[in-house]
């Protein structure tokens, strides 16, 4: 889990107020560790515009085109959290995980993050979470399924 | 559940299982074929222009040219061949035997393994049948139709040892390398293992007709020919045994009927005339095509898939051949020298003067005999066939009902009871309303992110409420199969989710992460489990 989601990847006080924002930041994340090209965030952005990737319970997972795929260097997955919700076409999300992925090594770490989010209590537990540490440790919790 | 609907169905139902068992089979063999007619037209028509005894003979395409003759075309694949003056050139080796050798026998084991288990079943299937086709010298028509569907089964027994016990990320990784190790290691067995019965099997064939000539049991040389036609013996037969006896008849004689023992066209007419006027569906609509390719191309092998989506045919072919042979025998006719191919005019071309009559009655008579009783098999079984929803149409509903009665290994306890509590009259009905669902797919856009979240929360619900059995996946909508149960989308896609499984049932969420429909399905699946349970212990 922490090979593919480091310390650096998870921010317990994102900046963004928009949509789009959020998308830049989790991106920019992304490019920052070196898993991604630059061209990835575009890709995240245009990937948003067929369908929204909001998943319900304050949560979205932008993430890239099959095509872009190209531009991925290794899977990496980064979670920011927000204090005020922004608004994802009209849901309010206050946790963006974004996803670069390929292959399948990252579906254990996406399958504990939807185990996490489908449990009402523990959503609530992220959405309180300030530190790192108390967002990795409720991750922890769950076994992938 | 009724106890009595349980104890009262097996009883008529012994004998008409059997009966749909039959059916099945020959369901399945015409899902094999059916989907490959156009391969064998296609191969026809290359082969009746192209070869050197075509309509338009090309040593480049018909794979008999020289490609080191002066300012031949130059690039195309060739091999080495042996001239008539004992030298060695390089000879064009054309589309006819690759055609014949390789495309026909892989399409009809893909098609046989994509019917037991789908597209995996298929690619295994295919890379069996390349060690099973270099393994031998004689086509592997009859090997692909049975090494096809059984690699692909073997395969589907291995998957399911491991089915849902991998860790989540790997399934992929398993899956690619169960199937290639797997296939590479069956391939290696069919080569060694299979492909040699194979070449007994036509070499004993051939011992039986040489034997038969040599005992003058002529027409009855028929019951052997006729079979090892469909199954693409005829040239094995044909060329490594019939000519060379009739060969030395012509010494003796000036003419052998024996020439005319595989290469009469009347029986294969015969047989696609029945199909053109009494068939149905896609088989009936390419009949007359074929027809043509076999009666005037010479091409027989056209009229094999149409026996052997329907063998008791064979029936009919074994009746005209033999009355063929005899009507020769009756008259002293035959032929001068081989005709090939085996068209209506490469056997006149081959017909001496006085035997002008003998043999146009054995083609004509040979004609008439199966095609009556082609048309008596093909009529008492129409309104069956069409009841089932015509041709193609009903082997495709009878082998995924045929399929989905024995998929469930994972639940035995359920399929017996539907097969006990479903009245026997049921089971020819498709789709029954309360299927229990077996396997669930999760498909989004991309297959990366939502569905992968979806299907995670829904299989650990299923596995806290005791049904870890039922598998659970997910997809790119994309590459979804109509092999599945159920499948569940984001409501934008469900359409496009529904065009690629048309036989699911289909599910909308809004949200993947929390959905009523979670616990709906985990409610079903259990109760399911309960009910099995009862009805166990009460019977």
């Amino acid at each position: 889990m922490t090979e593919l989601l480091s310390a650096d990847l998870i921010v317990p006080a994102g900046r963004a107020g928009s949509k789009e924002e959020a998308i830049r930041e989790a991106g920019a994340l992304l490019v920052g560790s070196g898993a991604v090209d630059p061209g990835y965030v575009d890709a995240m952005l245009e990937r948003e515009l067929t369908i929204s990737t909001y998943m319900g319970s304050y949560l979205a997972i932008p993430h890239g085109t099959n095509e872009a795929k190209g531009a991925i260097h290794r899977s990496a997955v980064c979670l920011v959290r927000y204090e005020e919700p922004v608004d994802w076409d009209g849901n309010p999300v206050r946790v963006v995980v974004g996803i670069a992925g390929v292959g399948d090594e990252h579906l254990s770490l996406l399958s504990r993050i939807a185990l996490v989010f489908s449990d009402g209590e523990r959503v609530q537990r992220v959405l309180d979470a300030t530190t790192r540490e108390q967002l990795t440790a409720v991750l922890a919790e769950v076994e992938p399924a | 559940m009724s106890t009595a609907a349980a104890t009262a169905a097996p009883a008529p139902s012994r004998g008409k299982q059997a009966q749909v068992r039959v059916q099945r089979f020959g369901a399945f063999l015409s899902a094999m074929i059916m989907p490959n007619l156009p391969a064998f037209l296609a191969w026809g028509l290359i082969t009746s222009l192209f070869i050197a005894v075509g309509w338009l003979p090309n040593g480049i395409l018909g794979g008999f040219g020289n490609a080191d003759d002066p300012g031949s075309w130059q690039g195309a694949a060739t091999q080495l061949a042996l001239a008539d003056d004992g030298t060695t050139f390089q000879q064009y080796v054309g589309m006819v035997g690759p055609m014949v050798t390789y495309l026909l026998p892989i399409l009809i084991a893909n098609a046989g393994g994509r019917i037991v288990y789908k597209e995996r079943g298929g690619v295994v299937a295919s890379i069996v049948a390349v060690g099973m086709i270099t393994g031998s010298t004689v086509p592997m028509f009859l090997g692909a139709m049975i090494v096809g569907p059984l690699s692909a089964w073997v395969l589907k027994k291995v998957d399911s040892i491991w089915a849902g016990k991998i860790r989540p990320g790997f399934e992929m990784l398993v899956d690619m390398f169960t199937a290639g190790i797997l296939g590479a290691a069956m391939a290696v067995g069919a080569f060694f293992g299979f492909a040699p019965i194979i070449t007994g099997v036509s070499d004993a064939l051939g011992n039986v007709v040489s034997w038969m000539a040599d005992n003058h049991l002529l027409p009855l040389m028929a019951v052997v020919v006729e079979p090892a036609k469909v199954l693409f013996l005829n040239n094995a037969i044909g060329n490594g045994v019939l000519v060379p006896l009739g060969a030395q008849e012509v010494v003796e004689q000036g003419k052998s009927l024996l020439f005319l023992v595989e290469s009469n066209p009347g029986p294969g007419l015969g047989i696609l005339m029945a199909y053109t006027f009494f068939g149905i569906g896609a088989a009936r609509s390419s009949a007359p095509g074929a027809a043509v390719v076999q009666f005037i191309g010479g091409i027989h092998e056209v009229y094999f898939p149409f026996v052997l989506m329907k063998p008791t045919l064979i029936v009919a072919a074994i009746l005209g051949g033999a009355t063929g042979i005899a009507t020769n025998v009756v008259f002293g006719s035959g032929l001068r020298g081989p005709a090939a191919p085996g068209s209506i005019i490469a056997v006149y071309a081959a017909t001496p003067r006085d035997s002008f009559v003998g043999v146009t009655l054995s083609v004509v008579l040979a004609f008439v005999v199966t095609f009556l009783v082609a048309a008596v098999i093909l009529r008492a079984s129409r309104k069956k066939d069409l009841a089932a929803g015509g041709g193609d149409l009903a082997a495709a509903i009878a082998q995924t009902e045929a399929n989905k009665g024995k998929s469930s290994t994972a639940l035995d306890a359920m399929a017996a009871r539907q097969g006990g509590a479903v009245p026997a009259g049921a089971d020819a009905e498709p789709g029954a309303p309360a299927a229990p669902v077996r396997s669930i797919v999760f498909a989004c856009d991309a297959g990366m992110g939502s569905s992968a979240m979806g299907a995670s929360i829904l299989r650990d619900k299923l596995k806290k409420a005791g049904r870890a059995d039922i598998t659970v996946v997910n997809k790119a909508v994309a590459n979804l199969e109509d092999d599945v149960d159920l499948v569940i989308t984001q409501r934008e896609l469900t359409d496009r989710a529904r065009r690629h499984a048309p036989s699911a049932r289909h599910v909308s969420v809004d949200n993947f992460l929390s959905s009523p429909v979670y616990d709906d399905v985990v409610r079903e699946a259990r109760a399911e489990a309960e009910a099995g349970a009862t009805e166990r212990s009460t019977s």
